[in-house]
């Protein structure tokens, strides 16, 4: 509880001029066209690994991610990151994800890290399966490390795959079903980068549905993802 | 921070050329890759989007290449591409449109990298440049290379019998016009020691032969007349080979025929002289001696060594480097030589020579020997078919033959061919048949399209006379010709039944593995060709039993491009030399004949052969997709 305390009220960070910068180049970009079509278009596909599965007390190790440019994802256009932490998690969290003790704190320091990752991912618009995890341990990092208030337009899987395959919607849940639905190979479960990729391929599995249903932008899946977040609340 | 996962670099290196190629070009080569999404039945590459803009491997999923119309004689139709294949390299090569549809046949992944970038990496890689401009003949003939390198040690001969025989031919032959006399040329042959003589006119062509073996039989013994011309004597009947001919062409010859000699003739001049002696320093066993051996023998015990001289020769020549074609044609040829005597003997000893009833039978292999396929471990296969005589029922021409068929299958597996498991053979009263008999079994079967009535068809259809009333078996077969190519339904649940049976290819891995991981290289590698040849030659009414007869004659009745059919031909006979050489390490490592099986482990094959061993299955999926194609499956 003293951990939590102590981040909430922690004082602003202090940024380096040069850091200072960065944040605010990306702040100035101009904000991303949620309305061009999938293939007109670059979305950063994200997957994050913690020090476990709580939002309040756990903190990031890793991010990846993967780019997906006009449809198709491009590998070069990947971006993957361990952050420094403090003190290593426990020994259970690192057989998941495998970043070992050493590799933790030998990782980037926070605040490069997450420029780092802001620059790369400039304003496209961010996917992820179950955005409420990914998007809650960035944006509490951000804060914590930048001072930033890291608002963006997020599409979350977990909602748009049910919401385009209805039949699937009881059995599928977690990644895994799906991947396993479209025999998408992962040979590093639970190693950031690797699932961002085969979340991306999730995500142009999505789009190519989509396109089916007359739906060809983020805005037309989002608006989907809405829909079926209603649904299940109703039902 | 931007990154590559390692997964990715291990996926790409486990297939060619990339597993060949050097790691900084691979990077160099994914980074700038883009991956591709495409559902299934979504056109990845198709004529109509023009020159091709990228090169692609295959993440994830089936890729089918349809034939199109307009490019019908195109080579690269009836694809179908699996995991860690590329596409389309002729055309990217070309810098051409395709002429096939690539279609995704699932959900399909493809890594994309821009026509530029391919080109650029051909430059960049050696590795890369050789896998897309080399052809699978030069990655054969690499193969046979390596193959003979490892026999090496147990061969001492440097010429093999794969030598053409101009290369076998020691001196220019003695030769005599037709009218020299008796005692001239004997005068001639002992003066320049030769052992033969043969006669020309005057252009050179070679009329007639003697030799020191007919001095004895011919002159001395029955005390002719010397002043006579040589002509008389000679034997007139020659058997002449071309420069071009291989030893083993000739050897096969003088081993079917008896012959002690070959003439070399080129435009029907005579070249040259090939004796047995001269082969016989090309090979530790001679041939021709275990055709007369057979030919001669009159007990089991030397019919028992004549089949273990046909085994020691058939390993002398792998080491040697014959080519499956010709070494399972020598098999075949030494068995069929071994069963037709064995037959032989039986007939006689049955004191039925003669009679009516034997003179109406015809002793027929069927399955693999029917085909000229035999390898050393293959199990007898065999059925009878008879006329009636007048006066006789069916059932008492049965009652008669069946002791001895059961005497012939008794004596032949004594001879290494193991009894059939599944009682195919001539004792069994329901393969003892009359010609109206077969004829009603097999329309049987045509009508049937049971499970039991295909296999018998996959077996049974490829019958073929080996003693007696051969015209027998040719009216069968004839009938069938005709009746099959009729019957669409009957070839269709063929092809259906055939296409049950999935080469082993890269879902998983590279291969996929039976539970052992071992591949069966008969049922997945043989059996494709083999079940494809089939279909085709019973469609196209081609009479021919052996696939790869049977693959060249349908293909040009039904259209294929040559060179597709040759690239099957070259898949299966490499698929068969592998088979042939893991028979051979298995006995040479004393496991028995009959403990001799088909599957390896591709973790044991050397990185070509397992590439080859690739590719050939791929051939076989192509097959395949011609017969899918065909009936609509």
């Amino acid at each position: 509880m003293k951990k939590l305390l102590q981040r909430w009220f922690a004082s602003p960070p202090q940024l380096t001029p040069q850091q200072r910068t960065r944040l605010d180049a990306w702040r100035a970009l101009p904000a991303g066209d949620t309305n061009s079509t999938f293939d007109h278009t670059r979305y950063v596909v994200v997957d994050v690994e913690t020090t476990g599965l709580n939002l309040l007390t756990d903190t990031l190790i890793s991010i990846g991610a993967v780019a997906v440019v006009n449809g198709r994802i491009v590998l070069e256009d990947s971006f993957s990151v361990v952050l420094q932490q403090q003190e290593s998690s426990g020994k259970e969290n690192i057989l998941v994800h495998g970043i070992t003790s050493t590799a933790q704190r030998e990782g980037e320091d926070p605040v490069g890290a997450l420029l780092a990752f802001l620059e790369y991912l400039g304003k496209s618009g961010l996917v992820a399966f179950h955005v409420a995890f990914d998007e809650t341990m960035i944006r509490r990092a951000m804060r914590q490390y930048l001072g930033l208030s890291f608002k963006h337009a997020w599409l979350d899987l977990a909602y748009v795959m049910p919401a385009l395959n209805r039949t699937l919607m009881g059995s599928h849940r977690v990644l895994d079903d799906w991947i396993g639905r479209f025999n998408i190979r992962i040979e590093a479960r639970h190693n950031a980068l690797a699932d961002a990729l085969a979340t991306a391929q999730l995500f142009q599995i999505a789009i190519a549905q989509a396109h089916k249903k007359n739906i060809n932008d983020f805005e037309g899946l989002y608006d989907l993802e809405k829909t079926h977040h209603w649904l299940r609340d109703v039902s | 921070m931007s990154a590559i996962h390692p997964s990715e670099i291990s996926f790409i290196t486990r297939h060619a050329p990339f597993d060949h190629m050097e790691l900084p070009h691979v990077l160099w080569m994914l980074q700038r890759m883009r991956l591709g999404y495409y559902p299934e039945g979504e056109v990845i590459v198709s004529p109509e989007q023009g020159p091709v803009d990228r090169f692609l491997v295959i993440k994830q999923g089936m890729v089918h290449g349809e034939q199109s119309v307009a490019h019908a004689s195109e080579a690269d139709t009836w694809l179908e591409l699996a995991e860690g294949e590329c596409f389309p390299l002729g055309a990217l090569l070309a810098n051409r449109r395709v002429a096939s549809v690539y279609r995704a046949g699932n959900d399909v992944f493809c890594y994309e990298l821009s026509a530029a970038d391919f080109r650029e990496l051909i430059g960049l890689s050696a590795a890369f440049r050789d896998f897309c401009t080399r052809r699978i003949a030069n990655l054969l003939e690499h193969s046979k290379q390596v193959i003979q390198a490892q026999y090496s040690n147990s061969s001492v001969e440097q010429q093999s019998l794969a030598s053409p025989l101009s290369s076998i031919i020691r001196r220019t032959p003695i030769t005599c016009p037709p009218d020299m006399t008796v005692r001239q040329v004997l005068k001639t042959m002992h003066e320049q020691q030769v052992g033969s003589m043969i006669a020309v006119d005057a252009s050179g062509r070679p009329l007639g032969i003697l030799t020191l073996p007919d001095v004895l039989e011919r002159i001395a013994l029955p005390q002719i007349d010397l002043d006579q011309p040589v002509i008389n004597v000679m034997s007139t009947i020659l058997e002449t080979m071309t420069p071009q001919a291989l030893a083993h062409e000739a050897a096969l010859t003088m081993a079917k025929h008896g012959f002690r000699h070959v003439l070399v003739v080129e435009n029907e001049i005579l070249v040259g002289l090939v004796s047995e002696k001269d082969l016989f320093a090309l090979q530790r066993v001679g041939l021709r001696q275990i055709g007369s051996t057979i030919r001669n023998a009159d007990t089991i015990e030397v019919l028992q060594q004549g089949a273990m001289d046909i085994r020691n020769m058939a390993r002398n020549m792998m080491a040697q480097g014959v080519a499956a074609e010709q070494l399972t044609q020598f098999i075949s040829t030494f068995n069929d030589l071994l069963t037709v005597r064995v037959v032989e003997l039986e007939f006689m000893a049955s004191g039925l020579v003669g009679t009516p009833l034997l003179n109406g039978v015809c002793w027929m292999a069927l399955g693999s020997e029917g085909r000229f396929e035999q390898t050393l471990n293959t199990d007898q296969d065999n059925a009878i078919i008879f006329d009636t005589p007048q006066g006789m029922t069916a059932d008492q021409v049965r009652e008669k033959l069946l002791p001895i068929a059961r005497r012939i299958n008794e004596k032949l597996a004594m001879c290494g061919f193991p009894l059939c498991r599944g009682e195919i053979m001539a004792s069994n009263p329901q393969w003892c048949l009359s010609l109206e008999e077969w004829k009603q079994a097999f329309s049987g079967w045509i009508r049937g399209g049971t499970p039991e009535s295909l296999l018998y068809a996959t077996i049974f259809f490829d019958f073929r006379a080996l003693y007696g009333a051969q015209h027998l078996a040719e009216d069968l077969r004839l009938w069938l010709a005709r009746v099959a190519s009729d019957n669409s339904r009957f070839l269709y649940m063929m092809a259906e039944n055939a296409l049950r049976n999935r080469p082993p290819l890269g879902v998983i891995r590279d291969f996929v593995l039976n539970d052992s991981d071992r591949i069966d290289l008969k049922l997945n590698g043989i059996t494709p060709f083999v079940d494809a040849a089939r279909i085709f030659s019973l469609a196209t009414g081609v009479t021919h039993t052996n696939t790869i007869q049977r693959l060249r004659l349908s293909a040009a009745k039904m259209n294929l491009p040559t060179s597709e059919i040759e690239a099957w031909i070259d898949a299966l006979l490499f698929i068969q030399v592998l088979r042939l050489r893991h028979h051979d390490e298995s006995s040479a490592k004393g496991l028995s004949e009959d403990a001799l099986d088909n599957l390896i482990d591709p973790a044991s094959l050397n990185e070509l052969d397992r590439r080859i061993l690739k590719e050939a299955f791929r051939q076989a999926r192509k097959a395949q997709a011609k017969l899918r194609l065909d009936y609509q499956l």
